[in-house]
């Protein structure tokens, strides 16, 4: 599989930027996850996110930046559920750029997918090219009912009618961090822009930074060997990485089970800790 | 054997005059919306008149619009700043402007002042970064010193359009200036 990705990279071509100012990379540990939605709240707070409803969410028109996708792994009870956190990847060779017709979606100088409402004439392109699904159209004027607008986010578009919207890594966060580092004439330092799914994580699953500083807690999470990108076959380089410890189905451990208990039997007999080598403990 | 281009036109007459009416009425009413139905000098609670605060006893920008070089909005004074200064200047006392303003006063109400200056929603304007880069309040806003009731009609900015924000953006060489995300998000 990696040599494929390898010989796929190849083909990448360059973007317009030779290197970003900034790199804004999130990493998503998933075996920290607990899958409690948290982000998701967090998120539909911060981005004006609007409630549509039982009808609309069954027609397919729900509206959620970031939802936590659920993996039912085995039979009951012998069950595991996996979670993941899918959101825009903000990928650096994104196939919806290439949809746009009117360049609503562009990437910008920091690494970031942008998408700009007042562009967008709403041909929903960009949703049909997006492999993760995390483009999502305003198929009607949402509004909020008294006195609920009050909760409404000032740094936030309300998006209208016709225009898609998707993540965008909390800008607002990011444009008020750069803005207070202007004025002491620096750089962003680590952990000054969060954007709202990783501020409320409990567990710190979701860890946001800049990738282009090597000190970054992102960066050092990059290093971790568990890192993989999310259908890196399709080489968008996207810019969330998760973090996920393989494990084999559980229903090829169904037989493997058995083995298990054996051998742990076998270790008690031998007066041997549960966890000495199998191997050692068979022969 | 020759061919009319209006005997062609001749089954759909009717509709190229209906679409040449639709597009020139489109012209028309755009031409229209910005000369008159477009309230550009909106009539404000009060007829308070920049022109004398601002421009006959020289009352720095700031001093009300106090917000201008720490926030995204300048912000309007509270009735309190207003009625600060007026407590003292017992010669407006009688005028009726003046009565209005300290008829909010006393009911203890804000002024529903009607904003003038007003972005779309999907434009964040900040005034800190353009006050602390030296931009003065003239460039965007006009002559408010000279004006007796505060209009957006005035030439040099045609009516705070893009455009006119990316020259400026442009010249000035702004860090990531006419990057989208700067003022869309």
């Amino acid at each position: 599989m990696s040599k494929i990705t390898d010989k796929l990279r190849e083909y990448r071509v360059d973007g317009y930027y030779t290197e970003f100012d900034y790199h804004w990379t999130m990493t998503v540990d998933l075996d920290r996850c607990t899958g409690c939605e948290a982000c998701v709240v967090a998120c539909q707070a911060e981005n004006n996110l609007p409630i549509v409803g039982e009808k609309r969410m069954r027609q397919g028109r729900e509206m959620k930046w970031i939802r936590v996708e659920r993996y039912w792994d085995g039979d009951y009870p012998n069950a595991r559920l996996n979670f993941i956190p899918m959101l825009c990847q903000q990928c650096d060779q994104a196939p919806c750029e290439i949809a746009c017709p009117v360049f609503a979606t562009y990437h910008n100088q920091d690494g970031l997918n942008a998408q700009v409402y007042n562009r967008c004439i709403g041909t929903r392109t960009c949703a049909v090219y997006c492999p993760y699904e995390v483009r999502f159209f305003n198929w009607f004027t949402y509004t909020w009912d008294e006195p609920l607008e009050q909760q409404l986010n000032p740094d936030v578009t309300v998006r209208e009618k016709g225009v898609m919207e998707k993540c965008t890594f909390c800008i607002q966060r990011i444009n008020r961090a750069k803005d207070a580092a202007r004025d002491e004439d620096r750089r962003v330092g680590d952990g000054e822009a969060q954007p709202a799914c990783a501020q409320a994580c409990p567990t710190d699953a979701i860890v946001f930074g800049d990738r282009n500083d090597p000190d970054s807690a992102v960066s050092q999470k990059m290093q971790d060997p568990r890192a993989y990108e999310v259908l890196k076959e399709l080489n968008t380089a996207p810019s969330v990485i998760y973090l996920k410890n393989a494990r084999a189905p559980l229903h090829a451990e169904k037989d493997e089970g058995h083995h298990r208990e054996e051998a742990a039997e076998a270790h008690a007999a031998a007066g041997e800790p549960r966890w000495a080598d199998s191997g050692k403990a068979a022969s | 054997m020759s061919i009319s281009v209006f005997e062609a036109a001749r089954p759909v007459f009717t509709g190229l005059l209906v679409a040449v009416m639709v597009i020139v009425g489109a012209f028309v009413g755009h031409w229209a919306h910005g000369a008159w139905l477009n309230d550009h000098t909106p009539v404000q609670p009060i007829e308070f008149s920049h022109e004398v605060h601002a421009g006959e006893n020289e009352i720095p920008c700031q001093y009300c619009h106090a917000w201008a070089d720490r926030s995204a909005t300048a912000g309007v004074p509270s009735v309190e700043t207003c009625v600060g200064c007026h407590k003292g200047l017992s010669e407006v006392r009688g005028q009726p402007e003046i009565e209005k303003l300290f008829g909010y006063w006393e009911r203890g109400e804000g002024i529903p002042w009607v904003k003038v200056h007003d972005t779309p929603d999907f434009v964040h304007f900040r005034h800190k970064p353009h006050i602390r880069a030296g931009v003065e309040c003239q460039t965007c806003h006009g002559p408010v010193e000279e004006m007796a009731r505060v209009t957006r009609r005035i030439d040099l900015n045609q009516d705070l359009r893009m455009p006119w924000c990316i020259d400026c953006h442009t010249e000035e060489q702004v860090a990531n200036g006419r990057d989208c995300l700067t003022c869309h998000y």
